[in-house]
């Protein structure tokens, strides 16, 4: 039985971005943020996002945090979340582009 | 989880999730040291001598301290470890001042209402006879917060991080001839830490003298078991030396538990020696047997030794992929891991190695395997005791990276001195048998932006340049980031070109922070990718066992926490609010001080969470508890890190005849319930009951009993009996004999008993002591969440009727004598001996 090698890598290139739909899945709070128009559907429908986005608390946390991932803590709003994808869905939007 | 201020916490995260946003956030003597000038057994030289004693300590700010001249002998004396930060406030006054607490402290309840500030430790010492040319390092352990280190009032170093190791070189400043004096300066300032951080020079402490000319490197032996085949080992050890001259050899030699030499092997000397230790019939290091050698390396000219280093090494190959899941030495291991901060307990952040092999053995005793050294690098003495007792270590460097979590934290400095604590965490620990996992960070701000994602790459190849033969992971709340690819330079090798989250990418174990239900459908999507649960609610104990059963690639959990810490205060909190009320979970401040989420509690006493636990471990096949009454029109709250307020316990005066509610916690698949010998109801349990069954019986005082059954057969039985007044108390010594040493400890419960001699499940009296002899009181208190007082006096009150006492050797042989009583209890006293 042999040990496993975790060798490093030899140098940093920033990795290439890969296309991904935009979802309250996979998109944090700033990725909503950095798209108006994902943003203007998140909050028509979960409209309390808003303030806790603005809080000093959770702000710097943006990152990090996304609205589905506030279920696990006992918030979000899974029906109303489903609501907000499908009207992403429908308007294409994609993670990390410009609208 | 995370912080306050720039980073929400658990309970701000469960009140912006909850909705809870708009409501207002309710926050709210020391040892007898050696004496003064202390000669080191300098003829022997070598290094880890000890220097834990003789030191003096002055509590407050102060310039020029560091001055030769200084006459300190009107300082406190102490021997380490010291942790100021636990002793009793300064002049404190109650109800807002209570033992160690301050309700106005500036870390509130992220540090448990403990207070820093500035302290000043000087230690007088002599290093008669050494070589001329001899070089003399102190290596600290670990000391919170930043300090400066003078000798003979000369600046001879400084620090930054809090918990890595790191050593200073006195040899510049060093009087050879006469009295020295080291001075420290130590600064926990500010808002700096989500826990209680404690401050001080709360670890051990080792001189080390040293060659002139060629030695061993700090850190500088790196071994690991390469191979096993066939009933042999294959050992490859790498030796970094310094200032190398010609004519010199390093031999590498194992030496087993009697003291044999069972491998050695010899090379010339040079910068970077390469050997391999070959043995056959090896003692594996595993969980079950965690069999220990010692690894010797020794510098010699000839006959002579120059230079010698002596360390723990066990035998053992661990692998892990996501088709078969995590073995070691081939055995199929699934992480039953816990999370734990550093304190203990009632001692504060002090590192006696007792106390740390005692947490280590309490856990082990529950069934955990395995100990994530949240959020920093772990205490040689705790290593130690894992490597002794076989649990498995994921030891962790950061809590934040470039982006803070409170205003004067270590990302202050994270930029320009990240490199020191990570390179001390992974080379001083990097040949722990127990150490299976390096953790770069902990719910890190900022990880997933390009920035962010630099830091990890550079993090995480930093410790694979160090230590290649473990993997790298970090413990990830919420969201993995956007996905990206990364060339071959870049991406883990035989990853290249591979899709994969931001913060997970150059990882080689993804860290899922409660996050049971996304590990199946993120393996659909990124396979191969071995998962461990690095933070999990004790609720999903069964979910992550159950996981791990059909999921190879999750490797397991680490629970939030396996123990009570103090600070983060009462995030487990359960209060009874209006039905009408809201507020999804108690939003409490002052008086708490202690998390209260551990499965045990704060003395090492167990919990109801860790009986359900034991449950679902296998460790127990029926537990109960009974959920304390709820008053009409209320209704019970607590976090997700918390559990209803239910004891094992079947005294409920005042409640005759109404109904209450009894938990039983089994893998059985029926549970009988009889109370006063009266069968008075039965449940059945399905899979999908996690183990957990409730049951509601109306409240008669006397003896309830509960069978399981599995089938047909019984499995498991639990008595609860009722409690009648306190009547008398009870020592129990965990060990009938205190080593010799002043870091020798030992541990002493205090029982409030019945007549009948019960412990009275919710006694809370007040306890005096009395000790006499060859100890010394460091610490007397109970696992009470609230600050109700000194962990340092003669008294304290029972919570739960029970209490602990620490005792500490004087450093002389001889009989101690404790005693302990209340008003109208029956006293009780035993005798222990020490030395």
């Amino acid at each position: 039985m042999d040990a496993p090698l975790y060798p490093p890598s030899s140098a940093y290139i920033a990795p290439e971005r890969v296309a991904e739909p935009l979802t309250t899945a996979s998109a944090s709070f700033n990725d909503f943020i950095a798209n108006p128009p994902a943003l203007a559907i998140l909050l028509e429908e979960v409209p309390e996002l808003k303030m806790m986005m603005n809080t000093s608390m959770l702000k710097p946390h943006l990152g990090n945090m996304g609205p589905r991932t506030l279920i696990a803590f006992g918030g979000g709003h899974p029906e109303r979340l489903d609501k907000v994808d499908a009207r992403l869905k429908a308007l294409g939007l994609m993670m990390g582009t410009k609208p | 989880m995370t912080a306050r201020l720039f980073t929400p916490d658990r309970r701000e995260m469960l009140a912006i999730t909850g909705g809870a946003l708009l409501l207002p956030v309710a926050l709210e003597g020391a040892a007898q040291a050696a004496t003064a000038t202390a000669s080191i057994a300098a003829a022997t030289g070598g290094r880890g001598q000890p220097f834990d004693n003789g030191w003096r300590f002055q509590r407050g700010a102060g310039d020029g301290l560091e001055a030769t001249s200084l006459d300190d002998s009107t300082w406190r004396k102490v021997d380490l470890p010291h942790d100021w930060s636990i002793e009793d406030v300064p002049g404190g006054v109650a109800p807002n001042q209570r033992g160690p607490f301050d309700k106005k402290a500036i870390g509130g309840k992220d540090t448990g209402f403990t207070l820093g500030g500035e302290g000043w430790y000087r230690k007088h010492f002599r290093l008669d006879g050494i070589a001329a040319d001899a070089s003399v390092e102190v290596l600290f352990d670990g000391i919170y917060g930043e300090c400066q280190v003078w000798l003979n009032g000369k600046e001879v170093g400084s620090h930054l991080h809090g918990y890595a190791p790191f050593a200073v070189d006195l040899t510049p400043a060093l009087n050879r001839a006469g009295d020295n004096v080291l001075a420290i300066r130590v600064r926990n300032l500010g808002k700096n830490s989500r826990w209680y951080s404690g401050s001080g020079l709360y670890r051990q402490v080792k001189l080390d003298i040293i060659p002139a000319g060629t030695r061993l490197a700090r850190w500088g032996v790196a071994a690991w078991t390469r191979t096993l085949d066939n009933g042999a080992a294959e050992i490859d050890v790498s030796t970094e030396l310094t200032a190398v001259t010609p004519g010199l050899a390093l031999v590498t030699r194992l030496r087993d538990s009697a003291g044999r030499a069972v491998a050695e092997v010899s090379a010339p000397a040079s910068a970077l020696v390469k050997q391999t230790l070959k043995l056959r019939g090896p003692k594996l290091w595993s969980g079950a047997n965690p069999n220990l050698y010692s690894l010797e390396t020794e510098l010699r000219r000839g006959d002579q030794v120059i230079d010698r280093m002596a360390q723990p090494f066990g035998i053992r190959v661990i692998t892990m992929d996501a088709k078969s899941g995590m073995h070691v030495n081939g055995t199929r291991v699934v992480l039953r891991g816990g999370c734990i901060h550093h304190d203990n307990g009632l001692l504060g952040a002090c590192a006696y190695p007792q106390a740390d092999d005692r947490k280590v053995r309490l856990l082990k005793a529950r069934g955990y395997n395995a100990i994530r050294s949240s959020h920093n690098p772990m205490s040689s003495s705790l290593l130690d005791a894992c490597d002794r007792h076989g649990i498995l270590v994921m030891n962790e460097a950061f809590d934040m990276w470039h982006v803070g979590k409170n205003p004067e934290d270590y990302a202050t400095h994270f930029a320009s001195d990240w490199q020191v604590p990570l390179t001390a965490m992974v080379r001083s620990s990097r040949n722990r048998a127990c150490v299976f996992l390096w953790s770069i960070g902990n719910e890190i701000p900022g990880r997933a932006t390009p920035e962010g994602t630099e830091w990890g790459w550079k993090l995480a190849n930093a410790v694979r340049r160090i230590d290649p033969t473990r993997p790298v992971t970090a413990a990830l709340n919420g969201l993995l980031g956007p996905l990206y690819k990364a060339g071959a330079e870049t991406a883990r090798p035989g990853h290249a070109g591979e899709v994969d989250n931001a913060a997970a990418m150059f990882l080689d174990v993804a860290g899922y922070n409660y996050r049971l239900d996304d590990i199946e459908p993120d393996e659909a999507q990124h396979k191969d990718r071995l998962v461990v649960a690095t933070e999990t609610f004790p609720t999903d104990a069964w979910g992550y066992q159950d996981l791990a059963r059909r999921a190879p690639y999750a490797l397991g959990e680490f629970l939030w926490t396996a123990m009570d810490y103090l600070g983060e205060a009462g995030i487990s909190a359960v209060e009874n609010v209006s039905e009408n009320n809201k507020m999804p979970f108690p939003f409490v401040g002052w008086p708490w001080v202690v998390s209260w989420c551990g499965d045990l509690d704060l003395i090492g006493d167990q919990k109801v969470p860790s009986l359900y636990r034991d449950a679902v471990w296998g460790k127990s096949k029926l537990e109960m508890a009974v959920q304390r009454p709820i008053p009409a029109g209320k209704r019970e709250t607590y976090s997700n890190w918390g559990w209803h307020d239910e004891l094992p316990s079947w005294t409920w005066a005042g409640n005759e005849g109404k109904d209450m509610t009894l938990r039983l916690y089994t893998p059985g698949d029926r549970v009988d319930l009889h109370r006063n010998g009266v069968k008075m109801a039965t449940k059945r349990l399905t899979t999908g009951d996690k183990m957990r069954a409730e049951l509601v019986v109306p409240y008669q005082p006397g003896v309830l009993e509960a069978v399981a059954y599995s089938g047909n057969t019984e499995i498991g039985r639990r008595k609860l009996e009722t409690a009648g007044a306190p009547a008398s108390l009870r020592l129990r010594a965990e060990s009938k004999r205190l080593k010799s040493g002043r870091q020798a400890l030992g541990f002493v419960s205090v029982d409030v008993l019945d007549s009948s001699g019960r412990v009275v499940p919710e006694a809370d009296v007040k306890l005096t002591l009395a000790l006499s002899g060859a100890a010394q009181l460091a610490a007397f208190g109970s696992a009470n969440p609230l600050a109700v007082g000194s962990f340092q006096a003669s008294t304290a009150r029972s919570f739960r009727g029970r209490a602990l006492a620490i005792l500490r050797g004087t450093g002389r042989a001889g009989l101690v004598k404790l005693a302990v009583s209340s008003e109208g209890l029956a006293p009780a006293s035993l005798t222990l001996a020490a030395g």
